[in-house]
């Protein structure tokens, strides 16, 4: 099995080492630099205490490199729509399974190396991709927040190519042609991981809330954290929500034209309105990485299910 | 069930196979006993395909039962040992070459014989080292027949080999079956609607029409029993009890009938002929034809 495997499946894997290996380059050049800027920037920020002001300043000019990083988060869709989707629409499309499914081979044990090989292919991809933005960005998760990228390094990017792989396979069994196949993988992965950053994420655990001053310093959530949501608070301590109502502002601070800031806070502050920033403190990083990344497991898992279930009960 | 399985090759049950509402396949009863060359005909969408991927278990009955070799095909590598499948359309990894699809085979098969695959292989001038995708509709279908036979199996069941090849690649690839199947106890069913090339290399024939099995035997006793009967025109209610029509066709004072005897055919007013197997092939596909338009079987066709 593994021999044919290899053997339809090479060309897929030189390219995928080759774009991996040029990443690998990219980062580790960029990152040496990075790590070196970063240390001589603490060495001075410290005796000035402005440190926290250093995030974005720090690497201007390196935007392009940036953007590559930032754009890890679709290689987990990559892997599922060009190793998961065509898996087995490809057989399919091709007429291949009939030669495949009547060889020596049982239908399950052919079904379970190519998923295994095309998971572990997943999951060091993956692995290494994530671990190499993680130290890449050593700097900036100190400066900033894990949480920034929060799908791009850790273990969640390893769970969601092992996802995205799975989902592939499972809709490639739903069809006999690859097209659609690789369309549906894209559609579905991208609802679900949409869904699941903007909608669950943030409640893994009840975020914490702090009320800070409108402005100055204090007036920002801790360092390295999530920030969720800010609202406004009454002198009352009513929470008004993010959007300014005019009839929820004493009438001395209506008067202040329009979205003039400057002078708009000030005369809020003075009213004994507050900040309050509600936010997932940066300790909770790993836990939040442990939870999104068994979750998506779990789809896996129920996904490749669905996958036996399929080939191994289709009428070829 | 008192009979022997194991002696036939192919033995159904009324085995049925339905997508949707719509039978592919039904109430096939067929038996095929070992070491014949069968030829599996019928006309297009008759379930020629059907019947063929039950029997190599990539598809399961939605009725009946079936027995290859003794046993219900089945995915278990035992089963997948003792068959060799040919689809139709001959599929094969486009990107890879001959060679590629031989060392898949022997990886994949516990009884490869390799050398004997190449040897074929290259005595018929296959280049081994060309992805199969540049190689001629021929040669294409001669790897997937190698690949077949290379398994070593017990039987051979082949879908349409032939019917997207020219007529001299047919004749070789046809040839290169005989020489496969010479001497040994291969048991081979070979589907096509190509009834004339079928006739040199079969000795036993399925008919499939409608869904349905109209004959399962040796060639010899097909020929054997079918006559062409032409005469006056009378009544085919009046017909001697010996003969089963299958076809009639009339002109305004003669008839001829394609008809399955079981006695000598005593009236002297028939001119008796024998029948090549496509005729008679040929006469239970338009028997289909009426059937199917609703009319009954002994009825007249004007021609």
């Amino acid at each position: 099995m593994n021999h044919l495997i290899w053997k339809l499946h090479r060309s897929q894997a030189y390219f995928a080492m080759g774009a991996l290996a040029a990443f690998i380059v990219i980062l580790l050049v960029t990152g040496v630099v990075m790590a070196d800027d970063y240390h001589r920037f603490l060495a001075t920020c410290a005796l000035t205490q402005s440190c926290s002001a250093g995030q974005g300043q720090l690497y201007s000019g390196d935007g392009a490199i940036f953007d590559i990083v930032n754009l890890t988060i679709v290689v987990p869709l990559l892997f599922g729509l060009f190793w998961g989707a065509p898996l087995i629409a490809k057989e399919l499309e091709d007429g291949t399974h009939d030669l495949a499914w009547t060889q020596g081979v049982t239908r399950r044990r052919w079904l379970t190396s190519n998923v295994l090989w095309c998971l572990t292919a997943a999951v060091v991809w993956g692995a290494v991709i994530s671990v190499l933005v993680m130290w890449w960005r050593g700097p900036e998760n100190a400066l900033g927040s894990p949480f920034d990228a929060f799908d791009q390094q850790g273990i969640a990017p390893i769970a969601y190519a092992v996802f995205a792989v799975a989902l592939g396979i499972a809709v490639g069994s739903f069809f006999k042609r690859v097209l659609p196949a690789i369309a549906t993988t894209l559609g579905v992965f991208v609802a679900i991981r949409a869904a699941v950053g903007v909608y669950l994420r943030p409640h893994y655990v009840a975020p914490l809330v702090k009320t800070a001053s409108l402005s100055g310093p204090g007036s920002n959530p801790p360092a390295g954290s999530w920030l969720i949501s800010q609202g406004l608070v009454g002198p009352h301590g009513q929470f008004l929500g993010g959007g300014l109502v005019l009839n929820d502002l004493p009438a001395a601070c209506r008067s202040v034209p329009g979205v003039d800031k400057g002078s708009l806070i000030p005369c809020l502050t003075s009213h004994g309105f507050s900040n309050a920033l509600t936010f997932q403190p940066a300790n909770r990083f790993w836990e939040f990485q442990g939870l999104e990344s068994g979750l998506f497991l779990v789809l896996a898992a129920g996904l490749i299910v669905l996958s036996y279930r399929r080939v191994l009960g289709r009428d070829a | 069930m008192n009979v022997d399985l194991g002696a036939s090759a192919i033995r159904t049950q009324g085995l049925g196979k339905r997508f949707g509402s719509n039978w592919a396949l039904e109430d096939c009863t067929i038996d095929v006993p070992r070491g014949r060359v069968t030829a599996l005909v019928g006309p297009n969408g008759a379930g020629k395909t059907t019947l063929l991927r039950l029997l190599v278990g990539l598809a399961a009955p939605s009725a009946g039962d079936a027995w290859v070799l003794g046993r219900p095909p089945v995915q278990t590598e035992d089963y997948l040992d003792s068959i060799g499948y040919l689809a139709q359309d001959v599929p094969l990894y486009r990107r890879l070459t001959a060679d590629d699809h031989l060392r898949l085979g022997a990886h994949l098969n516990r009884n490869w014989d390799d050398t004997g695959a190449r040897d074929r292989l290259k005595r018929l001038g296959i280049p081994m080292d060309r992805a199969v995708a540049k190689l001629s509709g021929g040669q294409r279908a001669q790897v997937g027949l190698g690949l077949a036979l290379a398994k070593q199996p017990q039987i051979l069941m082949l879908d349409e080999p032939v019917a997207a090849l020219d007529p001299l690649a047919r004749r070789e690839f046809l040839a290169s079956l005989t020489e496969a199947v010479a001497g040994g106890d291969l048991s081979v069913v070979l589907s096509s609607h190509l009834l004339h090339d079928l006739e040199r290399v079969c000795d036993h024939v399925i008919l499939l029409a409608s869904a349905r099995t109209q004959l399962c035997e040796e060639i010899d006793d097909v020929l054997a029993s079918h006559r062409m009967l032409v005469g006056p025109k009378r009544p085919l209610t009046g017909l001697e009890s010996s003969i089963t029509v299958i076809k009639s066709t009339s002109t305004s004072n003669q008839l001829r009938l394609v008809v399955r005897v079981d006695g000598p055919v005593l009236d002297p007013s028939w001119e008796i002929s024998e029948l090549g197997l496509e005729d008679i092939i040929l006469a239970y596909m338009g028997q289909d034809d009426l059937q199917s338009s609703g009319l009954h079987m002994v009825e007249e066709v004007a021609s």
